[in-house]
């Protein structure tokens, strides 16, 4: 028997992507968010894991016919953009925080319809590929087998580290020469940017740093500087998260030297002024802006961030500087020749070469230092600094996934079911990482 | 969701996407019963080609599954040297080609979503036409006799279709009804209890008032029905399940009925595992506010520890009493 394609589901904090192995791009992205029935109140506790403030599920209240023993309540639910939908008769329930599975009741229908309303796959014919976010708990890993193996008899899974994916999702990158699973990790999605070092398929769980500047903030620092220009009195009220979103995604890139850029928008604004056109959501009526600073200054907040906040101001370079150096000496040579980005807020325009140049500066700065102060007997052969963006950024980590599990290794490294029931869910605190050419 | 949909969700989508914008594709996925599916656009961004392997082609194709098709998707179904390798039927959908109002365009997307169950529907259509001839035939045969010798039930060919490795749904068409027997195959052991229990309420709920009109179902374990039992190579282990639905005219009595008749039952298989699936989950987090009750009560006989208090002065300095 041919074996089926495995499943490939990345499930974050904001967007749960899926699909197929094999394929360039998943085929579902949705919110990792489930609509149920009970009351909202219900999963108030959300510390606890298996809260204790939460409504038990319905039970068989009166005997009789199985059938008329309880109702159907646990499978009146929806998921993803459906339940955003239905949201006014459903509550709604975020069932991941900060990249953990809070709720385990919720993921786990959330995973029944992903399987068998989106995928519609059989999970006994599939291997399953999930992700999980750097220093998961062993626990959580457990949970998910049982819930893999144990409800949806899949036939084999392998758990993944999400930073390790979006490394072998850079391979596809012209400038990658060798295929390995040292570097470090800058993933920035809607509401946190992480900075992950990896060394040879494990994660440095010590040196992760996280900044609490991504796509959202960038969002708002857009839709302020409108507000500051006087723009946004054009766009209705209650379009002008949207517009700002729009224009994030559209007009944005990455300025060399924001000073000279400034001044080039002084000198022909005709020049480098956007025009954007909207139109009313409600009534229709047609309102024209103009774009300006706001284009280079929106993604700036990385490299200057004193500009948007007062409270975190260390620019991204230095972030990953930072990582780099509380990281074991013996990989740091790796971990600054492989700096990759994914994640949707890391897509702006020349993002990958500013960053480049920045950690270069940071380093070289620091070697010249050294040599001053060896007073010139010690001589350096250089560092090389290199920042890689590739074109699958946006869905790095499912695109990684999907290269993985379509190798005929993967086979081989996942836990099948026959290991399952040998050794229990204890079997995937081990894994075995993959797929690097050394 | 308590029924599975009868289309595919990723055609669908795709479709929709593309009909707008065309653009370059080329997705490989699957639907259940193992069929493949591969979607492509090999020559230009408006040529999109639809691929679809399914397992049990061969003995679909006997019960006249490409006419079938050839009839629904007249003018977009390649012929048999114009598939695509290692896949079965193949679509061509030309986007310059298609309807420009939206109404016949959801219409095409929604007839090409039901690519899958278009195909395996042939049978089923053949053994409701089967069985109509027939009915026409026994009357005219009783008629003749005018009821003095019993009649013999009028049968038609048992219809095979292996749709999974192990599993087959037998389709016999006979004068009065279609009988359509599934086989599955459990490979966990708790997956066969809940199965069963699964199956009786089948059975019990029928006993409602309201579903009188549903067809009627039997389950029976290990032993293949009477109807099949005949048949070489079946099995009969413990992990077996046999279950029977015997379809009455009135079932299939127009086309629309017949429809979503064969849209339901040819699904049968998942369903039924499907919601194995759930009904695990629903006992699984049962267990959870179970396990977290018991912690609660357990964390009630904690002993408490004392905690050396801190004393402060008047001044408001603390000091710690030696």
């Amino acid at each position: 028997m041919s074996r089926q394609a495995p499943l490939v589901i990345d499930n974050g904090t904001g967007y749960t992507k899926m699909g197929f192995a094999g394929n360039s791009e998943p085929s579902f992205v949705f919110p990792t968010v489930i609509a149920t029935h009970q009351s909202a109140s219900s999963t108030s506790s959300s510390t606890g894991g298996s809260g204790s403030a939460r409504a038990p599920p319905p039970v068989a209240s009166k005997p009789g016919h199985l059938a008329s023993k309880r109702g159907i309540e646990d499978l009146d639910f929806f998921i993803g953009d459906e339940a955003v939908a239905n949201s006014k008769t459903y509550s709604l329930h975020y069932p991941i925080r900060h990249g953990q599975i809070e709720n385990w009741d919720h993921m786990e229908r959330f995973w029944e319809q992903c399987i068998f309303k989106y995928l519609r796959a059989e999970p006994e014919d599939h291997y399953v590929l999930l992700t999980e976010p750097p220093l998961n708990p062993p626990e959580n890993r457990e949970n998910t087998a049982e819930i893999m193996f144990e409800s949806f008899n899949v036939q084999g899974l392998y758990i993944a580290v999400q930073a390790v994916l979006a490394l072998a999702a850079s391979w596809t990158s012209s400038k990658v020469s060798e295929r390995t699973l040292t570097g470090v990790v800058i993933d920035s999605g809607d509401g946190v940017t992480h900075t992950i070092p990896v060394a040879e398929g494990y994660v440095i769980g010590s040196s992760i740093k996280a900044i609490p500047i991504a796509g959202r903030d960038i969002t708002y620092f857009v839709q302020q500087l409108l507000r500051d220009r006087g723009e946004s009195g054009a766009i209705p009220p209650e379009d002008q998260l949207k517009v700002a979103e729009k224009i994030k995604e559209d007009y944005t890139y990455v300025c060399q030297d924001i000073v000279k850029e400034f001044k080039k928008y002084d000198s022909d604004p005709y020049k480098y002024f956007a025009r954007f056109s909207g139109e009313h959501s409600v009534t229709g009526r047609k309102y024209d802006l103009d774009i300006g600073y706001e284009r280079f200054l929106a993604p700036e907040i990385f490299f200057n961030p004193e500009i948007y906040s007062s409270d975190f101001l260390t620019p991204l370079p230095e972030v990953v500087d930072n990582v780099i150096q509380t990281s074991p000496i013996d990989v740091r040579r790796g971990l600054y020749k492989n700096i990759v980005l994914s994640g949707g807020s890391t897509m702006f325009k020349d993002f990958g070469r500013r960053l480049q140049r920045d950690v270069k500066a940071i380093v070289d700065g620091r070697i010249a230092g050294s040599e001053v102060k060896s007073g010139g007997h010690m001589k350096s052969s250089g560092l090389e600094v290199n920042v890689i963006s590739h074109k699958r950024q946006r869905y790095a980590v499912w695109y990684g996934g999907s290269l993985m599990a379509s190798t005929p290794e993967f086979y081989n490294v996942s836990h099948s079911r026959v290991d399952y029931e040998e050794y229990g869910p204890s079997l995937v605190r081990r894994f075995s990482v993959f797929g690097s050419a050394t | 969701m308590i029924l599975l949909e009868s289309h595919n969700v990723i055609v669908h989508d795709v479709l929709t996407d593309r009909f707008e914008k065309p653009s370059r594709a080329d997705i490989q996925f699957v639907d259940y019963d193992n069929v493949r599916f591969h979607l492509s656009t090999p020559d230009s961004k408006t040529v999109l080609l639809l691929s679809m392997g399914i397992q049990c082609w061969p003995d679909l194709v006997k019960y006249g599954a490409r006419d079938h098709l050839e009839k629904t998707f007249e003018g977009l179904l390649l012929s048999q040297g114009e598939t695509e390798p290692e896949y079965d039927v193949s679509l061509r959908i030309d986007l310059e080609q298609i309807p420009q109002d939206p109404e016949s365009r959801n219409a095409l997307i929604d007839k090409i979503a039901h690519f899958k169950s278009t195909a395996m529907s042939a049978p089923f259509i053949s053994a409701f036409e089967e069985q109509a001839s027939l009915q026409a035939n026994y009357k005219d045969a009783a008629g003749a006799q005018q009821m003095d010798v019993q009649p013999q039930e009028a049968k038609g060919d048992l219809k095979v279709v292996k749709y999974r490795e192990e599993e087959a749904i037998f389709i016999q068409a006979s004068h009065d009804r279609v009988t359509i027997i599934f086989s599955t195959v459990f490979k966990d052991e708790t997956d066969r209890v809940y199965g069963r229990v699964f199956l009786q309420e089948f059975v019990d709920a029928r006993k409602l008032g309201s579903l009188q009109n549903a067809p009627q179902v039997r389950y029976s374990n290990r032993e293949p029905p009477l109807e099949i039992r005949h048949l070489p190579g079946l099995k009969n282990g413990e992990d077996w399940g046999y279950v029977t639905f015997v379809l009455f005219p009135r079932h299939f009595a127009n086309p629309a009925q017949a429809l979503a008749t064969i849209n339901r039952i040819q699904l049968f298989r998942d369903y039924l595992h499907y919601h194995i699936k759930c009904s695990k989950a629903y006992m699984h987090s049962r267990m959870r506010y179970r396990v977290a009750e018991f912690l609660k009560i357990l964390n009630r006989a904690k002993p408490e520890v004392a905690v050396p208090q801190e004393k402060k002065t008047a001044s408001g300095r603390t000091f710690r009493r030696q």
